[in-house]
């Protein structure tokens, strides 16, 4: 569906030299200084996939994505959406996705809303039945009713993020490419945009291709990830895999009694090298442990074996430490002491 | 909010339609039609920017027109320089200002503005030619500016001084020709808009772009009182085509079939030329684009 061979796309930057005196210097001599924004990137997400494109600012994430929608051309390499070269073909590659760029408004800043959908109705050549079918989706879903008739430029940013959303949905693309579309949203408006994109996915078969900084955005969204570190492909495979990636896991504990957590911290990180306990703020005690020298299983032993525990699980890892990890060249990330809150939801593997 | 779609409502979401068919010249043109309507459902929400355009307008035709009436205050009844008569002269300037008001279609604004603040980005995202766009686009611009202020600034000077009444048969091809000076002046707006894609002083650019065509059309000097090298090279450009050409019709100075004919072929000519830079250019321009950031 999605094809990304040895893509490659640098920027000519024109180095400023700092003050006053290195802004007239830059009138007279200019240096320019190439920057290779993607770095060779090779993919391939399938159809049907709802894929999280991940990667730090700058890691050339937005750069992809306008490659991929026809936007740039690549300085080198090659994409392929729907076997059609996006920047070759751009207008045969529009009519088939669908695009949001949470910072720039798509829609049509003087007009309201429903003009704005009436214009691409047009412009899409959208079917009567697909376009009253997909408003009725909205509106049960996004309440986009309640925009009325304001002009766009007059919508605040969550207003305006919820027709971007729509519009990029409206003419029933094979692909969309959302590119940080819950910024502004309240929870409840993010929880049903989730529930529009699973809805849109699970019956058109809509392959989706998300950027986000929203964790829980790619958690309830995508199945698998592309994670991209300084122009390069570090990690592709499901969000699973991702997380078991994770070198450092965690158990946590609540002691019955609750006796002086000192000497019970000192007595684990005695017992198990390697591992470190900390207290988390609700008077329970953290135990982070080496992936690669225990199980779960090991340390939740260790543990009934010698405290009377009230409480005890084994949080999934952290979507967010294991990319902290990635983003900071697989540096330990900074120890927070607060309790992992399992964010990539369920599967818990709770003892009682 | 929530819970599987209800068949009652709507059914289960279904693919309707798959690889849309080639489309003929009209289903395309009837695609872009809704940026029409869209332009002028925007404009019409900034009713003010009319009376000021208009009184404008209305002043500068004012001082223009009585300068030129005193000029030719004592011109001999055959016609006083360059063949005008004070009749004429003021009809060829207030004409040209109405002309002026039709080329300010504002697309060298906007599309300057959307290349050099990376909005082009997400205007590509549509299925559209984006040139083809901002040309309708800027079809409601025009015929509001027309209709709005055009008309009124005419019909009151009409009423104040006289003016040549032309031939109707001169009124057509001056309707033909005007209607090739808009698209001559939307080429040129849009390339000056084009520049922002190399320089971020699009001002400056559009500035110089101004002022060149207000000279070189001849909207300010009939090309017919220029001194001789001049008005060969005001000839040789586009721009003559934007005022010169569509009033060369209107008053009737040209030379029986040919010389009408002359006129409208050099439009033409101008008009497929810089479509063919400005597409080539746009295509080149784009392959070069760099949006940074967001």
């Amino acid at each position: 569906m999605i094809v990304a061979e040895h893509l490659v796309k640098e920027f000519r930057l024109t180095e400023r030299k700092p003050g006053l005196a290195g802004s007239l210097a830059t009138l007279f001599t200019r240096e320019h200084r190439v920057v290779r924004a993607v770095d060779g990137v090779s993919f391939t997400i399938p159809a049907g996939a709802k894929t999280a494109y991940i990667g730090a600012n700058g890691a050339g994430k937005s750069t992809t994505i306008k490659m991929l929608t026809g936007i740039m051309t690549p300085t080198s390499g090659r994409c392929l959406v729907r076997g059609i070269e996006p920047y070759r073909h751009r207008q045969a590659n529009a009519r088939g996705i669908g695009v949001v760029f949470g910072q720039r408004s798509q829609l049509w800043w003087d007009l309201s809303v429903p003009d704005s959908f009436r214009i691409l109705r047009r412009v899409y050549d959208i079917p009567d039945a697909v376009y009253r079918r997909n408003l009725a989706l909205y509106r049960e879903l996004l309440d986009i009713d309640a925009l009325g008739t304001t002009p766009v430029r007059q919508l605040s940013l969550g207003q305006r993020m919820r027709a971007e959303i729509a519009a990029s949905l409206l003419h029933d693309p094979a692909v969309v490419f959302w590119d940080e579309p819950t910024i502004g949203l309240d929870m409840v408006l993010k929880d049903a945009v989730r529930q529009l994109v699973n809805r849109v996915h699970a019956e058109l078969g809509t392959t989706v291709v998300l950027t986000s900084h929203d964790i829980a955005d790619i958690a309830a969204i995508c199945d698998s990830a592309l994670v991209v570190d300084r122009g390069r492909v570090v990690h592709q495979g499901s969000i699973r895999d991702l997380l078991r990636t994770a070198d450092r896991r965690s158990v946590v504990f609540d002691h019955r009694g609750r006796p002086d957590p000192g000497p019970v911290r000192a007595e684990i990180e005695r017992g198990l090298p390697g591992v470190s306990a900390s207290s988390a703020e609700d008077g329970r005690i953290r135990v982070d442990y080496p992936a690669d020298r225990f199980t779960s299983r090991q340390v939740l032993g260790f543990l009934l074996d010698r405290f009377d525990l009230a409480d005890c699980y084994a949080p999934e890892p952290d979507l967010e430490d294991v990319l902290r990890r990635i983003y900071g060249g697989h540096r330990e990330a900074p120890s927070t002491g607060v309790p992992s809150t399992g964010v990539p939801g369920g599967g818990e593997e709770g003892v009682a | 909010m929530s819970g599987p779609l209800r068949p009652e409502t709507h059914g289960p979401l279904r693919r309707v339609r798959e690889n849309p068919t080639p489309l003929s010249p009209a289903a395309r043109a009837r695609r872009y039609l809704p940026f029409a309507t869209g332009g002028l459902q925007s404009l019409l929400q900034y009713r003010s920017t009319f009376l000021t355009t208009g009184i404008t307008a209305a002043a500068g035709a004012a001082i223009t027109v009585f300068l030129w009436r005193a000029v030719y205050a004592d011109a001999p009844p055959g016609g006083g320089p360059g063949g005008f008569t004070s009749e004429s002269i003021t009809t060829y300037l207030l004409v040209a200002q109405v002309l002026q008001i039709l080329h300010a279609n504002r697309v060298d604004d906007e599309v300057a503005a959307e290349v050099y603040r990376g909005d082009v980005a997400v205007m590509l995202v549509r299925p559209v030619s984006y040139p083809v766009m901002r040309f309708f686009a800027c079809l409601p611009v025009v015929a509001a500016n027309a209709v709005l202020v055009g008309v009124p600034v005419l019909v009151l000077f009409a009423l104040l001084v006289p003016l040549t009444t032309p031939r109707p048969v001169d009124v057509v091809l001056f309707a033909v020709s005007t209607a090739l000076s808009v698209l001559l002046a939307f080429l040129v707006n849009l390339l000056t808009g084009m520049t922002g894609f190399v320089t971020t002083n699009t001002w400056g650019v559009r500035m110089v772009k101004q002022s060149v065509v207000a000279f070189f059309a001849g909207q300010l000097v009939p090309l017919a009182l220029m001194p001789g090298p001049l008005s060969a090279l005001a000839s040789a450009l586009p721009f003559r085509g934007m005022v010169d050409g569509p009033l060369t019709l209107l008053l009737g100075r040209y030379d029986g079939v040919a010389g009408a004919a002359d006129v409208l072929a050099r439009q033409i000519g101008w008009a497929a030329g810089l479509t063919l830079l400005a597409g080539v250019l746009w295509r080149a321009s784009l392959s070069r684009l760099e949006v940074l950031g967001g």
